[in-house]
């Protein structure tokens, strides 16, 4: 039925619309807030496509978010003119004098062990391809491992899980090379193809709300080809999926570090909004709230995982500045995430669905079908 | 090399304390709990309250503390859990809310402080827990000085597991936990009636937490956000030691436990965490049902 | 592709629109009464930090009641607007920006954390705001935008160290602190004067912060042949290290707890006989005795309604800071953030604790070091005070002197951190 498919690239394209024309009534504090929640939408994506599509439950997305974040932290520090030495070709972040080797020479090569890994991302493009690709590597090394060996459901979430906590730890102590608790602070300003990213300026919002309607086309395309369907079908029914003859860890580990990329991607538009990349980026609730963002908008659906990391977002910014909430607000998310959880377990997009379902059906019984689909292209 | 087995062994009669209860609701249950550190939160007020109100030690809390949160977890069960049997991950994002409604609850005084009205005892600040003298200090054993609460701790862990074994293979409601836990179907068609145990049996976890609660609050800091990583260290436990096996988690938790002190006299503390962490992650990543799985259905 | 999926699609897209009518509501608020001086206030009012930081919440409260209680500002009242960090960085960047562009408040009281200082600070100098900072901190930072109104190391070790080392007798010293910024950098300074007053440290150990499991910490220390430690330990950490320390069969007698950051907060909640004995530097402690502080914890226990609440030293910065901050608008003339920034420099004010003045180089204040040791009924003794408060050196690690100063007036001067 081609009608069907064209109403739901509506639905994405009202939603794309919808984020691309914001800036047009945004003032300038909404416009940068609203980009940060757009970045936690890119996350609610990464969640829907590998828990969603996949049936991998990442309890420790932010582990992607935070390479993502400090890769490009690491790029934007170098440029920032708190650094020592700004301007010239050896520039080196303030901090690493804090733990300074004795005698030590202040560049990058040697001021202590390790900082000479800072030394390609002077280059913002090194930075850049990194938040995409260090995501990847990692998901792509741990996913091959978990899904050959048939790792699945939740032990793939604690897997994750201690992953996550185990690198924010390491990140935590390697304080020389991260600046540890403090994370990556005083940052430059993004410059690329001579346009700086100002995280208040429009230009930085439509890198973000870009970034989000590409990522929602793309993974939206990928879950149709064949490819997508197999993975569907793996999730369904594993077993079924391997004596059909394919190669099961092979489509898992692509879709996971899909998801990872989107998360890595997400990480370093954030420190672009943001100006900070900080190691509760890795804590273990972060991670669960963004899957908690996706099971109130709908796990099973992109579109309605992005809008529920959305409008979670700007519930809990109403509830937290609304004066006599300020103590009580987080027992309203609280109450939400329960009361989601038991009476709407496909989320809000699952529970949308099926209210339009009744309707529709209704409708039908009434009309001819050339009708019905002409109402819906009006009602979507 | 005493002294850090023995601190190896309070660690793990720690870790065991609190992945006893889940080692019931996640293992028995299939529910994971997030609120199970709430539960021992609780338990850890019921400590403060105790002393405050009915001006009666750490050792009058324990029994208290059982009630108060086994109360708390039949109720989660009955509206919450309840609804969302066979749905373990679901399970895990509507305790995650309930988590931080507990939270939110003891932090507001249960409300009270939108009255301007003040709960001695509740609030978002750090609570005192007196511990009875004859606790405190060191003792000397066999040539070693050890301390005297964590010694208790690993005394009052190793009764409530032998209590909790005890319970699920020496008594008829044991019988029927177990076999629910292995087909539920199957034992609701015997006669079992599936809904009062697994309240029960949550209940029962939950009044363990508790339990841990008042023996944590001997030693670490009582405030509202104090269970969260716990729990996370319980789950580790549970998860190596093999889903649904009570000898399995008292064994990991020997060997995190273990694993920690070690690593944190040989190196330090830090590392040791790291260490358990890629130690956990090893295990579940060769043995993903566990040290000593069970054969489930 | 089935008809659930495309259904639900559909359906978000009638809530994205749905939202897109609201929008007017959400985006823009209602207008506040003109007159009103509004002042941002930030600190976690929930999660783990809600410990320490509600109470600076607090005090920041009181001190703008009493402000308006005698008329205000300018003749215009104080008005407070009160935002939750919620113990998060990001949360705290997202509610800074939200004061400082869309309330438009010229200064903020806000922050305990070093961490969410930083993730704040870029917010505050893009705008040429104004953040006023109540913790003790490591130091190292040089903002034409925050006046930090609480200890930096020179205040807490310059007297604490020579005084350990030649009034205790105590020369072989352990390091222990959780692991983050400030313990470290506290590490750092203590070494160097450790070092230069004849003494040694033995040994230098941090524990994951917010870790209560102290005890491979603590027997390291009993075998370690130390003969005094220095914790910089943080949060709720403390209780549990003090608690180990004497149920391992320690005595603060013969291997006394140094520390610079245990405060009324963690003695009250650890229980006074832990650290009983034990001692803490700090510019001020609740048991000062002197009038003026004894009517500030009076004030301060009637205005949280808690007989039993506990001052300490970023409370009493918390409070004062809005008093210097009140003198510098009343000197300006106007509630605009770079005039009071600039009418702020070199602002003295009598605290509960003391006279304190904010350096006009560096935004720092001037404070009067203490060290107190612990009682059984968990006050302070003080034991050794300066007369006079002592100068602000943000960058004493790295050789900074009261007649060198690195941060001035015109910026860092980078040049002399190289060495």
């Amino acid at each position: 039925m081609p009608g069907k498919r064209t109403l739901d690239y509506a639905a994405y394209a009202a939603f794309i619309g919808l984020i691309l024309c914001a800036p047009l009534v945004l003032e300038e504090f909404w416009l940068n807030r609203i980009a940060k929640f757009l970045v936690y939408g890119l996350l609610g994506v990464a969640i829907a496509l590998s828990w969603g599509y996949a049936g991998i439950l990442n309890l420790g997305q932010g582990l992607f978010f935070g390479l993502g974040a400090y890769m490009m932290a690491m790029s934007l520090k170098l440029a920032s003119p708190t650094s020592l030495q700004q301007g010239s070709a050896t520039p080196v972040p303030d901090f690493m004098l804090w733990n300074a080797e004795p005698g030590a020479k202040t560049d990058l090569c040697c001021i202590n062990h390790g900082s000479f890994l800072w030394t390609p991302f002077q280059n913002p493009w090194f930075g850049i391809a990194m938040g995409v690709l260090v995501p990847v590597l990692v998901a792509t090394l741990i996913g091959w491992v978990m899904f050959r060996k048939r790792i699945s459901g939740v032990f793939v979430s604690i897997i994750m899980l201690a992953l996550v906590l185990l690198v924010r730890l390491v990140v935590i102590d390697a304080q020389p090379v991260t600046n540890g608790f403090n994370g990556l602070t005083d940052l430059g300003n993004l410059v690329v193809f001579g346009v700086e990213l100002d995280p208040y300026e429009v230009v930085t919002y439509y890198v973000v709300a870009g970034a989000l309607a590409l990522a929602l086309i793309a993974t939206r395309m990928l879950v149709e080809t064949r490819a997508g369907l197999i993975l569907q079908a793996i999730r369904d029914d594993q077993n079924r999926a391997r004596y059909l003859g394919f190669d099961v860890p092979l489509y898992q580990v692509f879709f996971f570090a899909v998801s990872a990329a989107i998360a890595g991607v997400a990480g370093m538009l954030y420190v672009v909004v943001a100006q900070f990349a900080s190691p509760t980026f890795m804590d273990l609730s972060f991670s669960i709230t963004m899957v908690v963002w996706a099971a109130v908008g709908g796990r099973a659906s992109l579109l309605g995982a992005c809008i529920g990391a959305i409008g979670i977002n700007i519930i809990e910014a109403r509830a937290s500045e609304t004066q006599a909430l300020v103590q009580a607000w987080r027992a309203v998310i609280g109450l939400i995430f329960v009361l989601v959880v038991l009476y709407l377990p496909r989320g809000v997009a699952g529970f949308a669905s099926d209210a339009a379902d009744a309707v529709l059906s209704r409708l039908g019984r009434k009309r001819p079908p050339a009708a019905q689909s002409a109402e819906e292209r009006v009602a979507s | 090399m005493a002294e850090v087995v023995f601190i190896g062994l309070s660690l793990a009669s720690v870790l065991l304390l609190v992945a006893l209860g889940l080692a019931i609701t996640y293992g028995a249950m299939g529910v994971i709990n997030m609120a199970h550190g709430e539960m021992v939160m609780l338990g850890a007020y019921t400590t403060v309250l105790t002393r405050i109100y009915l001006h009666l030690d750490l050792l009058a809390a324990i029994p208290l503390a059982f009630i108060v949160t086994a109360l708390v977890g039949y109720a989660i069960e009955r509206v919450v859990v309840r609804r969302l049997y066979g749905r373990l991950l679901d399970t895990l994002l509507a305790t995650w809310g309930v988590a931080i409604l507990i939270q939110q609850a003891v932090r507001l005084e249960l409300g009270a402080s939108f009255f301007g009205l003040h709960i001695a005892g509740l609030g978002p600040g750090l609570q005192n827990v007196a511990v009875p003298p004859e606790l405190t200090g060191a003792l000397t054993l066999g040539g070693v000085q050890v301390n005297a609460f964590r010694a208790f701790i690993i005394v009052v862990t190793l009764l409530l597991a032998l209590v909790t074994w005890l319970l699920m293979y020496r008594t008829s409601i044991g019988i029927q936990v177990r076999a629910i836990m292995r087909n539920p179907r199957m034992a609701a068609a015997c006669g079992i009636d599936v809904d009062r145990v697994n309240a029960l049996t949550f209940a029962y976890g939950s009044g363990l937490a508790g339990i841990a609660g008042v023996m944590v609050s001997g030693f670490k800091t009582v405030f509202p956000d104090m269970g969260t990583p716990m729990v996370v260290d319980a789950f580790l436990v549970v998860v190596v030691g093999g889903v649904g096996s009570l000898v399995g988690s008292i064994f990991s938790a020997g060997l995190l436990g273990q694993l920690n002190g070690i690593t944190a006299f040989l190196s330090n503390d830090i590392i040791a965490r790291a260490v358990v962490f890629a130690f956990v992650i090893a295990v579940i990543m060769t043995r993903p049902r566990g040290l000593f799985a069970q054969r489930t259905r | 592709m089935n008809m659930t999926t495309r259904m639900m699609t559909r359906r978000t897209a009638l809530i994205g629109a749905a939202g897109a009518l609201a929008a007017p509501y959400f985006f823009h608020r209602p207008a506040r009464a003109a007159d009103a001086i509004k002042v941002g206030v930030l600190f976690s009012q929930t999660g783990g930090l809600s410990i320490i930081e509600k109470s600076l919440n607090d005090a920041t409260l009181m001190a703008i009641s009493e402000i308006n209680a005698k008329g205000g500002v300018l003749g215009r009242p104080v008005q407070a607007v009160v935002e939750d960090g919620a113990s998060d960085p990001k949360t705290f960047n997202e509610k800074a920006s939200k004061l400082v562009i869309q309330d438009k408040v010229p200064s903020v009281f806000a922050c305990y954390t070093s961490a969410s200082r930083k993730a704040v600070l870029p917010v505050f100098e893009r705008r040429q705001s104004l953040l006023l900072y109540p913790t003790y901190y490591e130091g190292f930072e040089c903002s034409k935008n925050v006046a930090y109104t609480g200890a930096v190391p020179n205040q807490q070790l310059s007297n604490f160290i020579p005084w350990i080392i030649n009034t205790l007798g105590k020369k072989k010293f352990f390091i222990v602190g959780s692991n983050y910024i400030y313990p470290r950098e506290m590490a750092k300074v203590s070494k160097i004067l450790i070092e230069k007053n004849g003494g040694q440290w033995i040994a230098d150990e941090y524990l994951e912060l917010g870790d209560s499991e102290w005890g491979s910490m603590v027997n390291k220390i009993k075998n370690s042949g130390a003969d005094v430690v220095l914790s910089n330990v943080v949060g709720d950490s403390v209780v549990a290290f003090y608690r180990e320390f004497k149920n391992q069969g320690m005595s603060q007698d013969k291997l006394p707890i140094c520390a610079t950051v245990t405060s009324e907060i963690e003695i009250a909640a650890m229980g006074p006989e832990y650290a009983a004995g034990s001692f803490t530097s700090f510019p001020y402690f609740m048991a000062i005795d002197t009038d003026a502080n004894k009517a500030f914890v009076e004030r301060y226990r009637a205005y949280v309604k808690n007989p039993k609440a506990v001052t300490h030293h970023a409370l009493e910065s918390a409070y004062f800071q809005v008093f210097l901050w009140a003198q510098a608008v009343a000197q300006a003339k106007e509630a605009q953030p770079v005039p009071i920034r600039n009418a702020l420099a070199g602002q003295e004010f009598a605290a509960p604790g003391g006279t304190v003045k904010i350096e006009p180089q560096n935004l720092h204040t001037w404070l009067t070091p203490r060290i107190a040791q612990w009682q059984p009924d968990g006050q302070g003794k003080i034991v050794d005070a300066y007369k006079t408060p002592v100068m602000p050196l943000p960058y004493v690690a790295y050789g900074e002197t009261e007649s060198a100063p690195f941060c001035t007036g015109k910026g860092l001067d980078t040049a002399r951190l190289k060495g």
